[in-house]
């Protein structure tokens, strides 16, 4: 419909004191404000840019509440805790719904190596709630194997099925990385759109640092000798998306002078052991980049580096060990560019 | 059977022992034959450290004056009894002593071992005055095939270590300040059996057989300061006094040193009390990047807010395990869980033995030691201001 004079009249004050509201919005200084805690084990770091503290502590508790809630295994009352103990289905909530659904396209594309599926193999190992067990020998191991597997999950509606009751799972490769990406979700509902989140080392990053206009940074930690003394083995820059490491140098059982890594191959049943020492990823969010570090882990380097070269969303650095025992290091050709601030 | 004969029985006896199977298998060969002289706690703790080390340890004697830790201290090892040193030094099944009675006793038996030609680990403070200290170093100057070492023991851990090395990194930048405390809320006292007197109890209350608080407990710190600055104090300042528990005790209860290292640029607060065990332990060391706070197993590192931000140079951090912030600002300086400093100390010893080489608390950094500490309780009875000699730099 056409706008006669008269009316474009009537809207020009209001179009003007948009004006002056959108300049004086404009002009209101985005301040930084930090907020740090623990949750899920670990600690969290959240940096953002506002004109006022928008997102409170009692925001953040209350996500991290709701993720344990439904995917913690250290909670005995969890959704997930109730799935691996009944004998056939629960019925999901949205954050399990969405988290299973990323776990089984992940596993669909990495061939198996990621499976969430992974829980029982967890605890023989040693890695689970329980706590160090004995060591499970191959008849063990092969019977474990048995309940491992995408295929023996499926979703109907709302409801998670097993295909048997041993069928049981482990959302800790998944879980933290779909936690950071809440809490960017829920930084993006209060239009703030400069931050970073970042839980036990998973981060997300949007935007830049303000006044300085400055990209954010981030550290890329590799094995160091003290903990005061972190080795900062690249640092890349970041308009946008997640990044997260897995490596096997820091968690790790030690029998007769043989370490185990935490990392498990839910196709052997046996802990991954290749020339990897860590995989950083980069993703568009960090439920993707939390589930690929592991699978990328179990890949070893060649077979990884190929599968996010295929990928344009994806960028990876690897942590290795050369035949002779050295550590060295390589990257993607998308993680390259990240380097220039 | 009276006494004297019984004692010589299992003497003979744990001789036997020594040659049976049994016992060759429980010690290896090269293992160093011990002497403990002292039975009182710190020497059956040191027993009981041994136990656990039989493959560098067979204790084959054990002296004390008192029968009732003889006879105690005989329950945690086969050994040969002995109630003067003098003779146990004789023994030929005798490699290496460990010294650990009152502290008058030090010298004299540290001396006796050394001229004996045994190996000595003695426990710390190393003696009882300076004159003592400058003789020791005299001595063991002209023995040369022999270890001296002195039980101060956070040499020997792993975490002091790494503090030593944080140090001469410069992470915790120019250090001007360290606080000490080690304090009780008890009388410091043990229980007297029947027949026994006092004195030869709680030794740690006279003045003839002690150095009280500073030696007993202050002087771990004192020797961890002279050692991870590679120092000595210029100057020291002290009060103190029988301030709580006036049940006639000669040794203070209640002590405050002040030890200025000129050098350095530093001032030392070591305190003691045995009126409040809230703080119990402290050992902080403070410079312009940060402090670093000791337990004797645990330490933390709180950077000051610009080192911080050094060692936070970006943004964020992606690791699989990222360095780790306690609640309270600081970060932990070791993660595995230490040993019993004594542990580590006695495997030192045994190597240092083995091999012939000086222990990193040896009689030169014992004796800097022993004189920091006599200074410091000369400065409490005295109230003067006491400065260091160079007679003093061993």
């Amino acid at each position: 419909m056409p706008v006669s004079m008269k009316q474009f009249k009537k809207i020009i004050p209001s179009l003007l004191l948009l004006g002056v509201l959108s300049l004086s919005y404009r002009s209101a200084e985005l301040r930084r404000f930090y907020i740090s805690g623990r949750a899920q084990g670990t600690t969290y770091h959240i940096t953002y840019y506002a004109a006022d503290s928008l997102l409170t502590r009692s925001m953040i508790d209350s996500i991290f509440d709701q993720v344990d809630s439904s995917l913690s295994l250290y909670k005995p009352y969890s959704l997930v805790n109730r799935f691996n103990t009944s004998a056939e289905a629960v019925k999901m909530d949205r954050h399990m719904r969405k988290v299973v659904k990323a776990a089984l396209e992940t596993s669909r594309i990495t061939g198996g190596i990621f499976d969430m599926t992974v829980f029982p193999l967890t605890n023989a190992w040693g890695f689970g709630p329980a706590g160090q067990q004995p060591l499970p020998d191959s008849a063990a191991v092969r019977n474990l194997l048995t309940c491992i597997g995408s295929d023996k999950i499926h979703i109907k509606g709302n409801w998670l099925y097993k295909t048997k009751p041993c069928v049981q799972l482990d959302p800790n490769g998944i879980a933290q990385g779909y936690a950071v990406d809440l809490v960017a979700d829920k930084l993006e509902a209060l239009r703030i759109h400069n931050y970073l989140v970042e839980l036990g080392g998973e981060l997300r990053v949007k935007g830049r640092k303000q006044p300085s206009g400055q990209k954010m940074s981030i550290g890329i930690e590799a094995p160091g000798e003290n903990d005061f003394e972190p080795v900062m083995e690249q640092v890349i820059y970041l308009d946008k998306g997640a990044v997260t490491t897995s490596g096997n140098y820091r968690r790790y059982h030690e029998t007769n002078g043989k370490r185990r890594s935490h990392l498990l191959d839910p196709r052997t049943g046996y802990p991954i052991s290749n020339e990897l020492i860590s995989v950083t990823i980069v993703a568009p969010d960090a439920m993707t980049a939390d589930a690929l570090d592991n699978a990328l882990m179990g890949m070893g380097l060649q077979h990884a580096l190929r599968f996010i070269e295929k990928r344009p969303a994806l960028a990876a650095h690897f942590i290795y060990h050369r035949p002779d025992g050295s550590v060295t290091d390589t990257m993607s050709s998308r993680f390259k560019r990240l380097l220039k601030p | 059977m009276d006494r004297r004969h019984f004692l010589e029985m299992t003497g003979l006896l744990s001789g036997v022992l020594m040659l049976s199977p049994a016992t060759l298998l429980a010690h290896r060969e090269d293992a160093i034959r011990i002497g403990i002289i002292g039975c009182g706690d710190r020497g059956q703790g040191i027993m009981q450290m041994m136990a656990s080390l039989k493959e560098q340890y067979a204790i084959t004697a054990i002296c004390d004056i008192l029968d009732f830790r003889l006879e105690a201290a005989a329950k945690l090892a086969p050994a040969k009894t002995y109630k003067d040193y003098r003779q146990l030094l004789d023994a030929k099944d005798v490699d290496a002593v460990v010294v650990a009675t009152s502290l008058h006793m030090h010298y004299a038996i540290a001396a006796d071992a050394i001229r004996a030609g045994k190996s000595v680990y003695l426990e710390k403070t190393m003696t009882y005055n300076i004159p003592e200290a400058q003789e020791l170093v005299k001595l063991c100057a002209r023995y040369t095939g022999q270890i001296l070492a002195v039980g101060h023991q956070y040499r020997y851990t792993p975490l002091y270590f790494k503090v030593k090395e944080m140090i001469s990194k410069g992470y915790l930048g120019d250090v001007t300040q360290i606080d000490c405390r080690w304090d009780r809320n008890w009388n410091w006292r043990r229980p007297v059996p029947t027949g026994y007197a006092d004195e030869q109890i709680n030794w740690r209350m006279y003045k003839r057989y002690s150095g009280g608080l500073p030696a007993e407990l202050l002087s771990h710190q004192m020797d961890f300061i002279n050692w991870a600055f590679d120092t000595h104090p210029d100057e020291v300042m002290g009060t103190g006094g029988i301030d709580h528990f006036n049940d006639g005790r000669e040794t203070y209860d209640n002590v405050q040193v002040l030890l200025r290292y000129k050098e350095k640029g530093m001032i030392g607060n070591f305190g003691a009390t045995c009126g409040n065990a809230h703080e119990g332990y402290i050992f902080k060391i403070k410079g312009t990047k940060g402090m670093v706070s000791l337990l004797p197993d645990k330490g933390v590192f709180y950077p000051e807010e610009a080192a911080k931000k050094e060692l936070q140079t970006v943004d964020g951090v992606s690791g699989a395990t990222r360095l780790e912030w306690n609640t309270d600002g600081g970060i932990s300086i070791v993660n595995e869980k230490m040993q019993d400093g004594t542990w580590y100390a006695l495997k030192e010893f045994y190597n240092t033995v083995k091999t012939g080489t000086q222990p990193v608390s040896n009689v030169k950094t014992g004796a800097t030691t022993a004189v920091c500490v006599h200074l410091a309780n000369e400065a409490i009875f005295s109230h003067k201001i006491l400065s260091w000699k160079p007679a003093y730099n061993f």
